[in-house]
Order: structure tokens, then sequence, then C-alpha cells
């Protein structure tokens, strides 16, 4: 088992009084609770925060802490003999850590399990833990609906009476049904934690998020596509092949469209959670070859010469 | 490994939760609840009728007011507003969420 220095994580002294534990957790609570925080790396060292401050805060746990001794953060160690045993009665979980391999156990898994809280644990009904997890599925996958396997770590309880919590993977398939929009959000009741003495199981909170596409952005269950038009395409009209999600459809552009205009092409958007679909919209961008021709660099020369069109009537 | 089907419900503006379910998936009690709603932060979807719903997006905003709750000790006065901000933050960020995608 690795050693953790829980006054290091909350940075006070070991002979910190619960006054100064408190104010220090609040602070670092501030700092990186992952409902608050921007950091990255925030939701990792609350945890790291939150587990110190649960078990400085209880005097039998900081007693039992202390009572492991000290040693640097990270090193490996054993509790001594009969540990927890003078700090809180019954103490360790297991009754006596004698005999007991702790190669596979977290500190923070002995705390939890600790003492009176396993004892209460033992009677209690508690529900399982909720997780929170986000998936990427691409355009093509929201579109026809999909299957995301997801793999995680969840908490269980080990066997009665020796109280260890264990971590295990958890690892299963779920329908992402059609019509998410990006960022949505699904509850799957008792897929998260199992629950212990007959408590519900947890339930899993999963954000669906879409991979950008290279030619489609998103808004809600519409999408929108660049289309570049050449000029002689803007202004005599064309017909043109515009890729959708289900392949592609002729597309009539009007004769003298400008850039900028968008063309609705009607239920070939994402679809909508009562059978609906949204629809696509093409922008219509005007490019030009990046070098003319001589042949076109004439015919140019030849409109702007007789063309009386003014593009910025609104500068006079 | 197994495979789960449909059992998911959506989290958005769109289903509703009843009161019952939101005090369960929340882990908020009756009483915190009852404080929302009197607040006027908190507002059901049918406030005539007998058994209330509420938009299932209120989920999202009500666990992370639980665990806030929770892990700063939050006082009842605070508890409202906290929320308030909440659900602020949450329509920001889904607007900031779909502009991000038309900008890409």
């Amino acid at each position: 088992m690795k050693y953790k220095d829980y006054y290091q994580a909350l940075g006070v002294k070991p002979t910190a009084t619960l006054d100064e534990i408190k104010k220090a957790y609040r602070k670092l609570a501030h700092q990186y609770h992952p409902d608050v925080s921007k950091d990255p790396k925030g939701e990792e060292k609350f945890k790291e925060v939150a587990e110190a401050y649960s078990t400085l805060k209880d005097p039998e746990k900081r007693a039992a802490y202390d009572e492991l001794g000290h040693y640097p953060a990270g090193q490996e160690f054993r509790p001594p003999p009969n540990w927890g045993s003078q700090s809180a009665g019954q103490g360790f979980a297991g009754g006596n850590a004698q005999g007991f391999s702790f190669d596979d156990i977290d500190l923070s898994d002995l705390f939890a399990s600790f003492s009176g809280d396993q004892q209460q644990a033992q009677r209690t009904a508690t529900a399982g833990q909720d997780y929170e997890l986000s998936t990427d599925i691409s355009l093509e996958d929201a579109h026809a609906g999909s299957t995301v396997e997801l793999n995680f770590t969840v908490q269980e309880q080990g066997q009665p009476g020796q109280g260890q919590v264990k971590r295990v993977p958890h690892t299963f398939k779920t329908r992402i049904p059609k019509g998410v929009t990006n960022g949505q959000k699904l509850l799957l009741r008792g897929k998260g934690g199992k629950g212990f003495n007959g408590g519900r199981d947890g339930n899993l909170y999963l954000t669906i998020n879409f991979i950008p596409h290279r030619l489609f952005r998103v808004k809600d269950h519409d999408l929108l596509i660049d289309l570049p038009i050449s000029p002689w395409e803007a202004a005599l009209g064309a017909t043109i092949k515009v890729p959708t999600l289900t392949g592609a459809v002729n597309l009539k552009i009007p004769a003298s469209t400008s850039s900028g205009q968008k063309l609705r092409i009607a239920k070939r958007g994402l679809p909508k959670k009562n059978e609906e679909f949204g629809d696509l919209f093409a922008i219509t961008q005007i490019v030009l070859p990046p070098k003319l021709s001589e042949q076109e660099q004439a015919l140019l020369k030849q409109l702007s010469e007789i063309s009386t069109f003014d593009p910025r009537p609104n500068f006079e | 490994m197994n495979t789960q089907r449909t059992d998911s419900m959506w989290l958005d503006e769109h289903h509703t939760i009843s009161l019952d379910e939101l005090i369960e998936l929340s882990g908020l009690s009756i009483k915190d609840l009852q404080n929302l709603l009197e607040s006027g932060v908190l507002i059901p979807n049918n406030r005539a009728e007998a058994i209330w719903h509420f938009n299932s997006h209120y989920l999202v905003s009500i666990r992370a007011l639980s665990r806030l709750k929770q892990d700063f000790e939050l006082e009842p006065n605070a508890f409202a507003l906290t929320l308030v901000f909440l659900e602020r933050i949450r329509s920001l960020e889904f607007e900031l969420h779909t502009l991000a995608q038309l900008k890409h």
C-alpha cells in the first residue's frame, strides 16, 4: 500500500487544529472543486484534498492515520501490527491488521471501511456510487443511432465482514438513441456502482459529444455546410451535387446568388426525438481560381467594361 | 459484457422527471427541495396538478448543487441562489458549446 501524506495534501502541519484543517480544506475546495474550477486537473486535486479532509476532520480516523507513522508520499508501507486497535476500538474493518494483505489496497479504501463507519455500513442499505462519463460519437452515428462501449472502474464492497472496498472494471455497451444533440446528457439507471446491503445501484450520467466533422457543422438538429461556388455558377445559376449524411443530393443554385446565402435542403439534418429531421443549410461561398488564365482575365475585363452593377451602393 | 438497449433517460428541456425521482436521484432531501420550490428557483411544469413534474435538465444542476452543499457546507440562504447561478452557467455553457460547433 502506498502512503499518502494527508497533511501535505491540505498544506497544514501535523499539529494543525480542526479549525485550521477546515480552513485549509475550504480554501483548496474553492480552488479545485470540479463544479467550480476550470483547472483541467482540478477534479483529481480535489479528490486528494477531499480524501485527506474526510480522514483528518474525524478525530478517530485522524488518530488511526497518525498511528500509521509518517513516510514520504508514495512510499510502500504496511500498517503496524494491531494498527487501529488503540485509536478506534474495533479499528480496521478486518478486525486485525495482522496477516492481511495490503498490497492491492488504497489508503482511502482502508479508511472508507474503517471502524464505526464500517459497523454502521454493515447495517445500513447504501446506494451505489453515481458516475459521470462522456463519450464521443460521429455525426454519422448520431444520425443513424449507435452503440458505444463504456469502460470505467467502480467501487464495490468486498465480502461481508472484510469490509474492503475494491475497485473493479465495469464494461458494458449502451445504445445511443437517435435524436441526441451535441452535449446531450443521458441518465443510465443502475449502471453506476453496486449498492450495499440492499441499497439501489448507482447511476451513470453520460454526456454525448459530437466529433467535429470535416464538412458539417451542427446547430441543434440542423447541419450547416460551406458550399464553394465559382463566380459564373453564382451569376448564371447551376445544379451542384452537395454531400449529406445519407448521400449526395442535387441542389439548384439560383442565378445571381451572392456569398453567404443559405440554401435549405429539407430534412437532411439530424433526426429529432419525434421522428422528424432537422434541415441541412448550404452556405454559399464564391471562390476564384488561384490564378486566372489569360482568356479568363480578358472575359472578366470585358464584363467589367460593359456592366453597370454597383456592389456598394450603401457606401455613397 | 452485457448490452443495455433503451433504458436511458434524456436530461433536457423536452423530458420530465417527477419530484420523487428528483429526490431519489439528486441526493437532496425533501426539505432541501422544498426550500428550492419556496424560493421559486425550482419550478414544476404543472404547478396546478397534484403530482408535480419538472424538466429533466434540472437534475444536472441539482446534482451539482447537492455536491456543492456537501463539499462546502452551504447555508440555506446560499443554497437557492447557487441553483440560480448553476442554471445560468448551464445555459451559457450550452450556448458556447453551440457557437464553438458553428465556428470550427
